[in-house]
């Protein structure tokens, strides 16, 4: 086996959050290691340059691992869960796939057990975290509008805001007749050229990638700046596991490289930043006398609390084209008219709408995420005529509790191609979920209505929309009742920090990027600063 | 036998999507594709050795020679019977028939789009006025101090 020179940190995963760190610490002079499982993309292998750009979707550039089945995807077994894990595996991490909706947690999302009760506080604040929402707003550039009620002021966005177009600005009617809040959406996708990269042109799918780079993936936000701080980054790296010294401190990581040798990478710090799953599934595979269940698992509690986003779809039929092919795919508004608890509702927390773009030509013939096929046989083109370019979908996006029987765990037999266990997903829809989709799922008919739609097609819990994945090494004060410290730091391992979507105590009701990269920033300012 | 095949599937697609309203079948749009995805699985060739087959067995119990001859409604009605009892080839088929139709640069043309690549040319979007956030703005914080 190879052993690599001992680095000052090292940083596994080169996804939102790992890029994030590696850049913050290469500015601040830390010798920074990052190993990465996945490549680079290269912006010219991404489907949009092929005619036949959407067989892609549910083929190699599918969101679902066990779809895509590459090389350096790894499977995971997630027959016991209502929600498939969406991730991918590259330079970039998921950032490659994300529709790059922006907004922020709340302050009200950092305080839920004071508030209302439920959950748990976290043991750091919206103001702590304000400064790096900042900093990383710069970094990712974010399109949008300053002035929403729904949030505290907050910086200038770095360009205007994605285009409302016909199918935006029909849905923000809905959302006015009723009196409800919306906004343009946050979207960290450049509508004018910044920062070296170039202004969106509006294809559509930004769910496959980006080739322009308006969008911000990590590969081409974060990435090139930490590279040029000194930072070195190791592709095709995959970790096997985390070492431990005999001082009980974390010694670095065994990783395979991409010939399949495996090496020793020794550091003075560890970084852990490979998601929601990728993280306990790392930990809990590196056992050891000290550590028989787990790295850093003396709670029990590495991969439980597991949270998605639990997402119900509710589409809209109108008479008119709404032009719903071109703008950013996943987002144009979003309204938080039901984000605060109001417990006359029958339900703890509350959700937010987010309206999405239209359904492209085969997405409309199978329904999308909606799944209702048109009718094969004699009456196909009528409804499908009658459906194209006709459709737009409201996602209400529930905040999920966490609960310790949804978790992930190592699964008994399913490796990856290295031989390495892969993860098990559990989860099963709370009552509490279900009965704030269920309010959701009404009250975006309602707006729908309102907008001008004929008909609403309802899909009350979308599979394939575990793009969030959170909460499984929980941030704490009290060792027993999370991983990780207010500073990111393992308590049981104390040179070893988590800095992804599995530190998140809550979820709150919107895409969480945002907010898992500021702790990012956080955890790493914090390092920086104890080094000095 | 792969001719037969051949044959027996365009009639198949046809019958799924039928040429309409200035759109040809999926006979002659969608054959290339779903031959490819059984040519690329063992799996999905099998699926569809077999369904083809029940599809031709019961074209030929409902009294006719194949699918063929039958008229929309016969056919029809054999594929529904197939749908029931073979829903898994069924299943995708369908999919893999609508994937190739609603690919194919002729039907996407049809539809009124470009049928080229999305990248570079993306879309052309007219300037907007900056939304009227007057009225959401008027109602004041709507957010929990914490
Ligand atoms: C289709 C899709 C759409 C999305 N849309 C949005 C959105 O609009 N807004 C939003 O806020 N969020 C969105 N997300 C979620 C967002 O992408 C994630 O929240 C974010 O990327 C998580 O950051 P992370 O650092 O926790 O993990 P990731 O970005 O997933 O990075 C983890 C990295 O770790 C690497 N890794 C894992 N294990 C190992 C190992 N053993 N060895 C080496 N490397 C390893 C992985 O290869 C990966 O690159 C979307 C996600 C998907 C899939």
């Amino acid at each position: 086996m190879a052993a690599d020179d001992r680095t000052d940190v090292l940083v596994i995963g080169a996804g939102a959050s790992g890029a994030a760190v590696t850049w913050r610490l290469a500015g601040a002079g830390v010798r920074v290691v990052c190993l990465e499982q996945g490549d680079w993309v290269d912006p010219r292998a991404y489907p949009h340059w092929r005619a036949d750009w959407e067989l892609h979707r549910h083929t190699d550039w599918s969101a679902e691992p066990n779809v895509r089945r590459l090389p350096q995807d790894y499977p995971v077994n997630d027959t016991g869960s209502s929600i498939s894990p969406l991730m991918y595996n590259a330079v970039g991490g998921s950032t490659i796939h994300w529709s790059a909706h922006f907004p922020r947690f709340r302050p009200s999302d950092f305080r839920v057990r004071s508030l209302d009760g439920v959950a748990d506080d976290w043991p750091i604040d919206y103001a702590t975290l304000e400064p790096f929402f900042d900093l990383n707003d710069r970094m990712m550039g974010v399109a949008g509008i300053t002035g929403d009620p729904a949030y505290p002021p907050k910086s200038a966005r770095q360009t205007p805001p994605i285009p409302l177009d016909t199918l935006g600005a029909t849905m923000a009617r809905g959302f006015d007749r009723l009196g409800w809040h919306w906004w343009p959406s946050d979207s960290a996708i450049l509508t004018r050229d910044y920062d070296g990269r170039r202004a969106c042109i509006n294809c559509g799918p930004c769910d496959l990638g980006c080739p322009t780079g308006a969008k911000a993936s990590t590969d081409v936000t974060y990435w090139p700046k930490a590279l040029a701080l000194g930072a070195r980054l190791v592709t095709r790296a995959r970790v096997r596991e985390i070492t431990l010294g005999p001082d009980g401190l974390a010694g670095g990581a065994l990783y395979f490289d991409r010939e399949g040798r495996l090496h020793e990478q020794k550091a003075h710090t560890v970084v852990i930043a490979a998601n929601g799953v990728g993280t306990p599934r790392l930990l809990l595979n590196s056992r050891s006398a000290r550590f028989p269940d787990g790295l850093a698992n003396r709670s029990g509690l590495v991969g439980r609390n597991l949270m998605f986003h639990p997402y119900a779809m509710v589409r809209g039929l109108f008479d008119e084209r709404l032009h719903g092919l071109r703008g950013p795919l996943g987002c144009s508004i979003i309204s938080q008219e039901f984000y605060e608890t109001d417990l006359s509702r029958g339900f703890v927390r509350g959700y937010s709408f987010q309206v999405a773009r239209g359904l492209s030509p085969i997405a409309s013939a199978t329904g999308g995420s909606v799944g209702d096929r048109v009718p094969w046989g004699r009456e196909h083109r009528r409804h499908y005529d009658t459906r194209f370019d006709r459709t737009l979908t409201v996602a209400v996006i529930g905040e999920d509790l966490p609960e310790p029987e949804n978790r992930v765990d190592i699964d008994p037999t399913l490796t990856d191609g290295h031989g390495i266990p892969a993860p098990r997903v559990s989860y099963t829809l709370s009552e509490n979920s279900r009965r704030m989709l269920d309010h959701g799922i009404a009250r975006a008919r309602e707006a729908l209505e309102a907008a001008g739609a004929r008909e609403v097609a309802v899909n009350p819990l979308l599979r394939a929309g575990g793009w969030h994945l959170m909460g499984t090494a929980r941030m704490g004060r009290d060792p027993a009742t999370s991983v990780i410290d207010p500073e990111g730091r393992c308590h049981d391992v104390p040179n070893l920090y988590i800095v992804d979507g599995s530190t998140m105590v809550t979820c709150a009701a919107v895409n969480p990027t945002s907010t898992i990269q500021a702790v990012a920033l956080y955890v790493a300012d914090g390092i920086v600063r104890r080094r000095s | 036998m792969l001719e037969a095949r051949r044959n027996l599937l365009a009639v198949v697609l046809d019958t799924l999507v039928p040429a309409s309203a200035g759109f040809p079948g999926a006979g002659a749009i969608a054959l290339d594709h779903v031959l490819a995805a059984a040519a690329a699985s063992p799996e999905v060739d099998a699926l569809l050795s077999d369904g083809l087959s029940a599809v031709d067995d019961a074209a030929r119990a409902a009294g006719g020679v194949g699918l063929a001859p039958l008229g929309q409604d016969d056919r029809e009605r054999v594929l529904r019977r197939i749908e029931q009892s073979h829903p898994a080839f069924f299943d995708s088929l369908v999919r893999c028939a609508y994937d190739g139709y609603y690919s194919h640069p002729t039907i996407v043309a049809r539809l009124g789009l470009d049928p080229g690549p999305l990248h570079p040319r993306g879309h052309r979007l007219a300037p907007e006025e900056p939304p009227d956030l007057a009225r959401v703005i008027a109602r004041g914080p709507i957010y929990r101090r914490a």
